[in-house]
C-alpha cells in the first residue's frame, strides 16, 4: 500500500494539481479503497446523531463501519454468484 | 443576557436549521452540544472536500452551466421549412448559441429550472452543504473555462474526471450533503427537547 502510494506520488508529483485534477488512480485495484473513508464518515455522522452520549460514538461508529464493509462484501459476493450463474 | 439569547435561539427550529445549513454542525453548537456539532460538522466538510479531491472540483456539475463554464441558454433553432414552406423551429439548449437561426428564450435555470435540475439531480444533495457548495460551484464553473480566454477551444483550466473517479467524487459530495440534511433535521428536532431539558450531551 505504501509502495503503491509513493510510486503514484512520484509519477504525478510534477503534473498532479490537487482539486483541479482528479486523483491519479488509474488501476481498478485501488479505487475500492476509496469507499473506506465514505463508510467511516457515514458511520461517524450517523452515530453522532443517534447516540445520546458522545463518549459512545467512537466504539459504536467502529462497529457500524465493520457492519457496512461486511454488508458490502456480502452484497458483492452475492452479485458475483448471480452473474456467474447467469453466465453459465 | 447571553443565556437568554442562547435559549431563545435554541427554541427556534428554523434558526437552528438555517445555522446548520450555513455551517455544517452549527445547529448543534447553538444548542450547546459542542462535541456533537464539531464531530458532525468537521466530518461532513472533510467528506465533501475529499470528494472534490478524488473527482476534482469539476465533479460538481452546476445547474445552469455547460461543460465549458458558460451559462446554458434555452432557445429555438431554425429547422428548415415544413411541407407548406413555413419556417420551423426546434427547442434547443446550448452554451454557445448559433449566430443565425436562433431565437433566444433565456437562461435555462430561469426558463426551464425543473428540467435543468432534474438533469443534474445530485446537485440537490450537494447544495445541502450550504454556502460551501455554492462557493465550490463557482470554483467549478470558473475552472471549466478555457485556460486561454483568447482561444475558445483551448483546454480548460481544470480537468474533468470520468468513470469511477467521477462517480466517487459525486458520491462523496452528495452523501456529505445528505448527511448534513440529516444533521439539520436532527438538530432542529432537538430544539423541543432542549427547551424542555430532555436532550443533553454527556
Amino acid at each position: 500500500m505504501i509502495h503503491a502510494l509513493t510510486s503514484m506520488l512520484a509519477a504525478y508529483v510534477y503534473h498532479y494539481r490537487p482539486f483541479n485534477d482528479p486523483l491519479p488512480i488509474w488501476t481498478d485495484a485501488r479505487w475500492p479503497w476509496l469507499l473506506l473513508p465514505l463508510c467511516i464518515a457515514v458511520a461517524v455522522v450517523y452515530k453522532s446523531i443517534r447516540c445520546k452520549s458522545m463518549r459512545r460514538v467512537p466504539r459504536e461508529a467502529a462497529g457500524l463501519v465493520i457492519v457496512i464493509i461486511l454488508g458490502m462484501a456480502a452484497a458483492a459476493v452475492a452479485l458475483a454468484l448471480v452473474v456467474r450463474g447467469l453466465e453459465r | 443576557m447571553a443565556d437568554a439569547s442562547t435559549s431563545s435561539l435554541a427554541k427556534n427550529p428554523a434558526l437552528i436549521a438555517l445555522a446548520g445549513w450555513l455551517v455544517p454542525g452549527a445547529g448543534y453548537l447553538l444548542l450547546g452540544q459542542r462535541a456533537r456539532g464539531l464531530t458532525v460538522g468537521i466530518t461532513i466538510i472533510v467528506l465533501f472536500f475529499l470528494g472534490l479531491l478524488v473527482g476534482g472540483v469539476r465533479a460538481l456539475d452546476v445547474p445552469g452551466y455547460g461543460p465549458h463554464g458558460k451559462p446554458l441558454v434555452a432557445g429555438w433553432v431554425g429547422a428548415g421549412p415544413d411541407k407548406e414552406g413555413n419556417k420551423t423551429w426546434e427547442p434547443a439548449i446550448k452554451d454557445t448559441p448559433p449566430a443565425d437561426d436562433w431565437r433566444l428564450e433565456g437562461w435555462v435555470l430561469t426558463t426551464h429550472p425543473f428540467e435543468e435540475i432534474r438533469a443534474k439531480p445530485w446537485s440537490i444533495a450537494q447544495v445541502m452543504i450550504g454556502p460551501i457548495d455554492l462557493f465550490c460551484d463557482w470554483w467549478s464553473v470558473r475552472v471549466s473555462q478555457p485556460s486561454n480566454p483568447l482561444v475558445p477551444h483551448s483546454p480548460p483550466i481544470a480537468a474533468r474526471s470520468h468513470s469511477r473517479l467521477n462517480e466517487l467524487g459525486v458520491l462523496y459530495t452528495a452523501v456529505a450533503g445528505m448527511l448534513n440534511l440529516l444533521a439539520i433535521i436532527d438538530s432542529s428536532h432537538r430544539t423541543s427537547g432542549e427547551a424542555s431539558g430532555q436532550t443533553g450531551e454527556k
